[in-house]
């Protein structure tokens, strides 16, 4: 049976605020999340992430971003608003990867990102920065009130 | 005039660590220098860790080609320790690694190799609307049937591993579990649907037929008929030989494979030479000979590398990758320079095929010489091969139901000695090779497929494999030179697995 919703966490905690994804995942992790809900870690599988698209209705996806806002800032985004990086061998952007998730599953569910503007990615600088670590509580609010309007939507 | 630019291609479809310096004469290459950018140093983090350790560790090398480097450690520790491995393994262990091939065969050719078709420079070729119906990346035909195809015939690897990519399900003395019946008919219908997909889109005919061509002549009468022609791989040619892909990127004429998928039945210990299903070898292009290959034979060399500089080449046996930055000094890279005796080598797929006998990519070596369009086409030359394979060993399988899938080794098995294993990766020759001594690591080392090709200049200044194959091309346009992206990405390039480090900042704004 479908789940209903898939919590997909991207990210790279070795390099400051990309860990945010990871970061989220460890809170939702010692949460009760509602039935229907699935969280995952994804990390830097890149396409390999696409069976997650599979077998729910919704997809929230969680990950850190540039060029949206404060350091810090957190933001509920649709999946157009990513743009398109270069595809790589071995990974493609989250952009790509949402555009392959699109052409080739024979079913999309409906997809939202919640993200976090970075404040400092330094590689092999674990870690996150202070006003990244500061938005956690903000984007768990965010991902709860989701969880709270679909249920209530579906009720 | 000589002039020297240094070219920051565009090779984000590779990976971000790749440069190419080249010298220019004109618009002519007249020197080039491959540079690995980063360093990662998995060999010396092993040094030290029980052996069992490079099984779990040594997969992480690499995204793509993960299995390989799981079934080389394995090899490596099984030689050491002199352990027994049962047909049922490496039939297990072959499909994985012929899935995992396959997959990065079809994800190269169609992601990353033809998305340079879609370049301005074309846009008024007159199949561009044929190449854009086809090729454009997540749109077209092609494109989205290798992202389909590759996604179905890597569920094999997770049938016997759980996972993949970076799985860890062989060990010495074989695999973690054994087929059953229903997994048996499972493999076979991800073998069927994907050979159904390459029958339709990809050739436009029988995979018998296909591999029945085998000769210069007779591909080019295949390709007259209309359905070959509007194949995925027709019209690749077509398109690659109108822009002389077919009279670029040559390279060294030495073609090396440490021979493809390992005889379930003859490979146990005490294990000596290769004994694969397509043979091992280096292939002689100038004189159309396959000599046997010696794997003793294998050395490499740090003169132009940022490495603790050590004379001449050094076995992997005697090798070190002690990292030694020397920016102002003539060394260029983090990659080794691996030479097979003193001689420069290309390995990958053509390589594999050559060595193998497979008759129609050694007539076409013959008639036209080695290039861009021959080292592509190769490769799905190869891709059938192995779905072909595939079947092969799946149906082997079937009979091994219920047969020992693993030999548990004594437990001082792995306390001394030394071991390697070599196998064919996505991208060609890989090698491992340990020493253990009172039951840890002393010495490890990894020869990956991509060293070989992007190796720099050795001791002897013998430009490595690439740098020949750049080194006397016109450039229409020095500041956008896609002349060499089609010849580097024709290599299916992997520098992460070259120099074993993942990437700058930027690439990880998105996480991935």
């Amino acid at each position: 049976m479908a789940s209903d919703c898939h919590v997909i966490c991207f990210g790279n905690e070795l390099h400051g605020d990309d860990g945010f994804g990871p970061a989220v995942h460890a809170r939702l992790a010692d949460m009760r999340l509602p039935d229907g809900v699935r969280l995952f870690r994804a990390d830097t599988s890149g396409i390999a992430a696409l069976p997650l698209f599979e077998g729910c209705d919704r997809v929230l996806l969680v990950d850190a971003v540039s060029g949206f806002g404060a350091p810090g800032s957190i933001h509920t985004l649709p999946p157009e608003a990513i743009a398109l990086e270069g595809a790589s061998g071995h990974g493609f952007g989250i952009g790509g990867l949402l555009r392959i998730a699109a052409a080739t599953l024979p079913t999309l569910p409906a997809i939202r990102l919640v993200v976090v503007e970075t404040s400092r990615v330094t590689a092999f600088m674990p870690g996150l920065s202070p006003e990244v670590d500061a938005a956690l509580p903000a984007a768990v609010d965010s991902i709860m009130e989701y969880f709270g309007d679909e249920l209530a939507r579906c009720a | 005039m000589t002039r020297t630019a240094t070219l920051n291609i565009d090779l984000n479809r590779v990976e971000g660590d790749l440069e190419f310096a080249v010298d220019l004469d004109g618009n002519r290459v007249v020197d080039a220098r491959c540079v690995g950018t980063l360093f990662r140093g998995f060999e010396q983090l092993l040094i030290g860790r029980v052996p069992t350790d490079a099984l779990v560790i040594t997969p992480r090398v690499c995204g793509i080609c993960g299995t390989a480097h799981l079934y080389s450690a394995a090899l490596a520790l099984e030689r050491l320790g002199s352990l027994p491995v049962p047909p049922h393994a490496t039939l297990i262990r072959n499909l994985c690694l012929m899935a995992e091939n396959v997959q990065s065969d079809l994800r190269q050719t169609f992601l990353f190799f033809v998305a340079d078709f879609l370049h301005a420079r074309y846009a008024s070729h007159p199949l561009a609307a044929e190449v854009d119906a086809a090729f454009r990346p997540f749109k077209g035909k092609a494109v989205i049937g290798a992202l389909q195809a590759s996604r179905k015939i890597l569920e094999l690897v997770a049938i016997f591993g759980g996972q993949w990519p970076h799985s860890s399900y062989m060990v010495p003395g074989g695999v973690t579990r054994g087929a059953t019946a229903r997994e048996i008919v499972d493999c076979l219908d991800l073998v069927e649907q994907t050979t159904r997909y390459f029958e339709r889109d990809v050739i436009g005919d029988s995979l018998d037929a296909w591999r029945q061509l085998d000769s210069g002549d007779a591909f080019f009468r295949w390709l007259e008929q209309p359905r070959h022609a509007d194949s995925a791989i027709g019209l690749f040619t077509r398109f690659s030989r109108s822009i002389g892909l077919h009279l670029t990127g040559a390279g060294v004429s030495n073609y090396l494979s440490a021979g493809a998928h390992y005889d379930a039945d003859a490979w146990s210990a005490p294990y000596g030479e290769q004994k694969t299903l397509l043979a091992a070898g280096v292939f002689d292009g100038a004189r159309g000979v396959c000599e046997p290959f010696d794997p003793a034979q294998i050395n490499e060399h740090v003169r132009y590398s940022w490495y603790r500089p050590y004379t001449d080449g050094r076995h992997p046996f005697e090798g070190e990758t002690v990292p030694d930055y020397q920016p102002e000094s003539d060394r260029y890279t983090w990659a080794k320079a691996p030479r097979y005796g003193d001689r420069v080598v290309e390995t990958g797929p053509f390589a594999e095929m050559l060595a193998g006998g497979d008759r129609l990519l050694i007539s076409l070596l013959a008639q036209e010489g080695a290039s861009t369009w021959l080292r592509q086409f190769a490769r799905l030359r190869r891709t059938a091969e192995l779905l072909a394979l595939m079947k092969q060993q799946i149906a082997a399988l079937s009979r091994q139901l219920g047969s020992p899938h693993y030999h548990a080794p004594p437990p001082d098995a792995l306390l001394e000695g030394e071991g390697y294993g070599l196998v064919q990766a996505a991208r060609g020759t890989l090698g491992h090779w340990v020493q253990v001594r009172d039951g840890r690591i002393t010495r490890y080392q990894i020869v990956t497929p991509t060293a070989w090709n992007a190796s720099p200049k050795d001791s002897a200044g013998r430009h490595g494999h690439w740098e020949q194959s750049v080194i006397g091309l016109e450039l229409a346009d020095p500041d956008d030179p896609v002349e060499i992206g089609h010849v580097v990405r024709s290599h299916d390039p992997c520098l992460v697995c070259t120099v074993h480090f993942a990437g700058r900042e930027t690439r990880f704004r998105y996480g991935v």
